[in-house]
């Protein structure tokens, strides 16, 4: 098991998703070449694309220069293109063995869509009428649109996945059952049970517990459950019972948590949504008692401290005597956490933990029970959409490898990225983040739309580009005459000499591809790069233009970080090719076009001031000098390459090359490759 | 290091003229380090070579490669079979590789690409100086570590002379006085006694060309 080297999003995401590979393809505007790299290893990923806890952003570079990529809304930018769209077909030749999956939450939805792929019969089992766990019944519509999630399920289920809903495991069938009928049995039930705070009054009714209610309001069994009312958390749960208070018409809504927001397990982001819609926040308060007849009237709550940090790492409130106060409620809905049905596992034979969990040996999700697994909010107790589906997928693998015998090899480690260095940051173009629109706030209020817009393309593809590309960078192999022109040419100061030859620090590089344009022993590459990434691309669009234009065909070469939307003119003669800054371009990669019959050769760049990795446009201009000089030569002509600015610039070049007339390499017989 | 640079295009066009099948041997040693004869200008050559022949209708193959040191015979005889299959070898190397290479190939012409110039200091990326002249009896002892012979035009060994202005020599403004550098040099060190004493004649004899070394004799 050799580590492997990853950029930190990467790393960080619990799926692994590979982030880096599907921003820089919408990046280069191939949006749907980005959404088969998030298909690769996650099947929901208009889901993930709204509500995803991003650990990805967390741990993303770009935030030591500014701020980090919104990585969830180029993935909502690219998934949603194509919802429920099938990428994968059910594999021809087939297993016999057959799997039981219980619960539809993201969990078992992974585990179900990874067996049907392998080639195994599933059958998956839930209580509820439809599908998804708190997908669909829980995270509310205003975050998560409900058809969405319904179009991703049955892409899945289209895989050939036999679906038995209402059907509920302990009541319907029981495990014994299930071991009957299948060779093993999954266990993905969730954490649905409410924890309630040990106070007097709590049973008092107007009480209730946060999922149940986003559950009831999904089901659209739930009215205003009052005119004022007193939230009491700091999760998502709490924010989402709020925010749902909100446009149920509940004119008064407090949320109230024992800690302070930085503590607070919601991010800010939804704090200041929810103020934006008029929740109010009252932090460092802990509730003591809950005050009425038959039912509640007032909460009593004492101020908190914040004391020693416990395991987790928040501190522990401790609340401070003589601090009491009341806050009049006519409903209080409690929100302090969700625990599985300890119950139910139980009676299953299956051994609990603490807090009612499934315990299972490992993270394959084998319980002690031979053929049965678990995995999910039910082994972790709540966590996250992501952190569900990875454990899915693990379990998915572990049963694979149960069913076919093949030994649990350790899983593949991926390490991330070191940090960026100061220097380096220092020397990185900073560039503002681009942020999704949002609903206006008075129809947030008076209803459950989607509250968060997807990017525009142009905002998706600014921001792709701000991607750092980590780990993409250069490589040196051994041609390498240690001649020092990349140590003395990158800009950021990152090749240094090593034992024999030059060494580029992996994690430092910013993968510009000047260091590869200028050595002179062609021994430095970027990674994924052919050894002349640019021909492929040349061939390709000069042979279409050609078809268009038999008598005069103009390539193009523009830089992407100046114009993020695409060419910069489109023009009949005129054919494009992208690149992420013309500081890569090599004088050979300028003089190929010409070889093969192009006609004249645009370069649009950035200003030298603006130049994203800063010297890239001086050393295009001293490296177009001298393709200039070749092409008067050779006796095709300086004059049939320029580097241009505006619109009327790139006109005045095609007309001059009109004149010009065709490339003289046409006209004489073709030259060998 | 050995500085050389390319000749004129028309030069290198004329040369291999009556050549059908033409390969630019890039070098990978001090022309690649001077950026002028590696891989990547053997790759250029190769390509405007071809452009050229293209243009006057002239079917020809021109390919590019590079080896890493044409002047040892070991390095060139990995590649004689390949070699020998073109009808001549465009050397980007200097004077030296051009030479062994046709020393150890024989059955191919191989002709220079190069102008060999001088032995060269880098003075920041893409630019060098000339500072040897292999004069065969080095005075950098007595010099501060700058050489007179090749840095001052005249060569003097007891400067500078009455044409220094400004620390600038008569010869062009461009060039500094390269005795003022000793002076300052020299001065830094605290060595302006030594700089006062007179420097005897140099043995020129020891220049005598064809030069020859042998590590043990
Ligand atoms: C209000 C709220 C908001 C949240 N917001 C986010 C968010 O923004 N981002 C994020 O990443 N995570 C969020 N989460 C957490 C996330 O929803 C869960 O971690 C995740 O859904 C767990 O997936 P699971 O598959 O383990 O279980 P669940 O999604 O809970 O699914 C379990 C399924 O099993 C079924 N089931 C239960 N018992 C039985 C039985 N006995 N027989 C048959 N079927 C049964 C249930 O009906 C359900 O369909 C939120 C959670 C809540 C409550
Ligand atoms: S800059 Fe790009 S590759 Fe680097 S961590 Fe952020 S998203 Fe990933
Ligand atoms: S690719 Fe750019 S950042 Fe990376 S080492 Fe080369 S010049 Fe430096």
């Amino acid at each position: 098991m050799r580590p492997i080297i990853v950029p930190p999003c990467q790393a960080a995401c619990p799926i692994n998703t590979d982030v880096r590979g599907y921003v820089s393809a919408i990046a280069r505007g191939d949006a749907e070449e980005a959404l088969r790299v998030i298909r690769r290893v996650n099947p929901l990923p208009s889901v993930c694309g709204r509500i995803c806890t991003r650990r990805c952003e967390t741990a993303c570079r770009r935030a030591q220069v500014d701020a980090p990529v919104a990585i969830r809304a180029l993935k909502r930018y690219a998934a949603d293109l194509a919802i429920g769209q099938s990428f994968f077909t059910r594999p021809l030749s087939s297993y016999p063995e057959k799997v039981a999956i219980v619960g539809s939450g993201p969990s078992g939805l992974v585990a179900a869509h990874d067996l049907a792929l392998l080639g195994y019969s599933v059958t998956l089992f839930e209580a509820r009428p439809v599908l998804g766990g708190l997908l669909s019944e829980g995270i509310p519509k205003y975050r998560l649109p409900k058809e969405i999630v319904q179009r991703e399920i049955g892409a899945i289920v289209s895989l050939g996945i036999e679906v038995k809903t209402g059907v509920r495991f302990g009541k319907e069938v029981s495990l014994d059952g299930l071991l009957w009928d299948f060779d093993a049995v999954f266990i993905a039930v969730g954490s649905g049970k409410g924890i309630v705070p040990q106070c007097d009054g709590v049973d008092l009714s107007g009480v209730f517990s946060g999922v149940d209610f986003l559950k009831e309001v999904d089901r659209g069994d739930r009215q205003a459950p009052g005119r004022r009312v007193v939230v009491i958390g700091g999760g998502h749960t709490a924010i989402d019972a709020a925010r749902t208070c909100i446009r149920l018409g509940v004119s008064e809504v407090t949320v109230v948590y024992r800690r302070s927001l930085e503590e607070m397990p919601a991010g800010k982001e939804e704090v200041l949504r929810a103020e934006e819609e008029g929740v109010r926040f009252v932090y460092c308060a802990a509730p003591i008692r809950f005050i009425g007849k038959t039912r509640v009237e007032r909460v009593r709550f004492a101020r908190t401290a914040l004391g020693e940090p416990e395991e987790s790492g928040r501190r522990r409130p401790v609340p401070l005597e003589g601090s009491e106060f009341d806050l009049e409620a006519d409903a209080v809905i409690l929100a302090i956490g969700y625990a599985p049905d300890a119950e139910e596992i139980k009676e299953a034979g299956l051994k609990v933990g603490e807090r009612g969990t499934i315990v299972v040996m490992d993270e394959t999700g084998a319980t002690d029970i031979t053929g049965v697994f678990a995995a999910g909010d039910v082994v972790t107790g709540p966590m996250s959409v992501v952190d569900a589906m990875a454990s899915g997928r693990k379990a998915a693998g572990a049963i694979h490898r149960y069913f076919r015998r093949i030994p649990d090899n350790a899983f593949d480690r991926l390490v991330s990225l070191r940090p960026l260095e100061t220097s380096v940051t220092a020397a990185i173009q900073k560039s503002e983040r681009q942020e999704p629109s949002l609903l206006p706030r008075e129809q947030r209020t008076t209803s459950f739309d989607e509250v968060e817009s997807a990017l525009d393309h142009e905002q998706a593809r600014r921001e792709a580009l701000r991607c750092l590309n980590c780990g993409a960078g250069a490589t040196v192999d051994g041609e390498c005459a240690a001649c020092l022109n990349c140590v003395r040419v990158c800009p950021f100061g990152i090749p240094a000499m090593g034992a024999q030859t030059v060494e580029i620090d992996v994690a430092q590089c910013q993968a510009c591809g000047i260091c590869a344009a200028e050595c002179p022993a062609c021994a430095i590459h970027l990674k994924d790069d052919a050894r002349y990434p640019m021909r492929p691309g040349v061939d390709r669009v000069l042979e279409k233009a050609r078809e268009e234009s038999p008598d005069i065909v103009v390539t193009g070469f523009y830089c992407c970080f100046r114009h993020p939307l695409g060419p910069p003119v489109e023009r009949h003669a005129l054919s494009w090719i992208p690149v992420l800054c013309l500081g890569r371009l090599r004088e050979s990669d300028i003089l190929y076009p010409f070889e093969v019959g192009a006609e004249g050769i645009l370069l649009v760049s950035c200003r030298d001031e603006e130049c994203r990795f800063g010297r890239g446009v001086r050393l295009l201009a001293e490296r177009v000098e001298r393709v200039k000089t070749i092409l008067d030569d050779t006796g095709i002509g300086g004059s049939r390459l320029s580097v241009v600015a505006g619109d009327d610039e790139c006109d005045r070049f095609i007309r001059g090359i009109e004149r010009l007339g065709i490339n003289p390499v046409r006209t004489g017989k073709r030259v060998a490759a | 290091m050995i500085v050389a640079e390319a000749k004129p295009f028309d030069e290198i066009k004329e040369m291999v003229n009556g050549y059908r099948k033409v390969l630019v041997l890039g070098c990978g040693s001090c022309v690649t380090v001077c950026m002028s004869g590696g891989q990547k200008e053997a790759e250029l050559l190769a390509a405007a070579l071809r452009i050229a022949r293209g243009i006057e209708r002239r079917e020809a193959t021109v390919d590019a490669k590079t080896i890493l040191r044409q002047c040892d015979e070991e390095f060139v005889r990995q590649v004689r079979d390949e070699l020998s299959s073109y009808d001549a070898v465009l050397s980007m190397a200097c004077g030296a590789g051009v030479q062994g290479m046709n020393e150890w190939l024989r059955n191919v012409p191989v002709l220079p690409a190069m102008n060999t110039r001088f032995i060269g200091l880098c003075e920041g990326q893409g630019k060098w100086v000339e500072v040897c002249a292999a004069c065969g009896d080095c005075v950098l002892g007595v010099t501060g570590g700058i050489c007179p012979v090749t840095s001052c035009p005249k060569g003097i060994l007891n400067g500078p002379c009455g044409g220094n202005k400004k620390g600038r020599c008569e010869v062009s403004p461009d060039v500094p006085c390269a005795w003022v550098l000793i002076y300052e040099r020299m001065k830094e060190r605290g060595k302006l006694e030594e700089f006062k004493k007179e420097r005897a004649a140099k043995d020129w004899s020891k220049r005598q060309r064809p030069g020859r070394y042998t590590h043990r004799p």
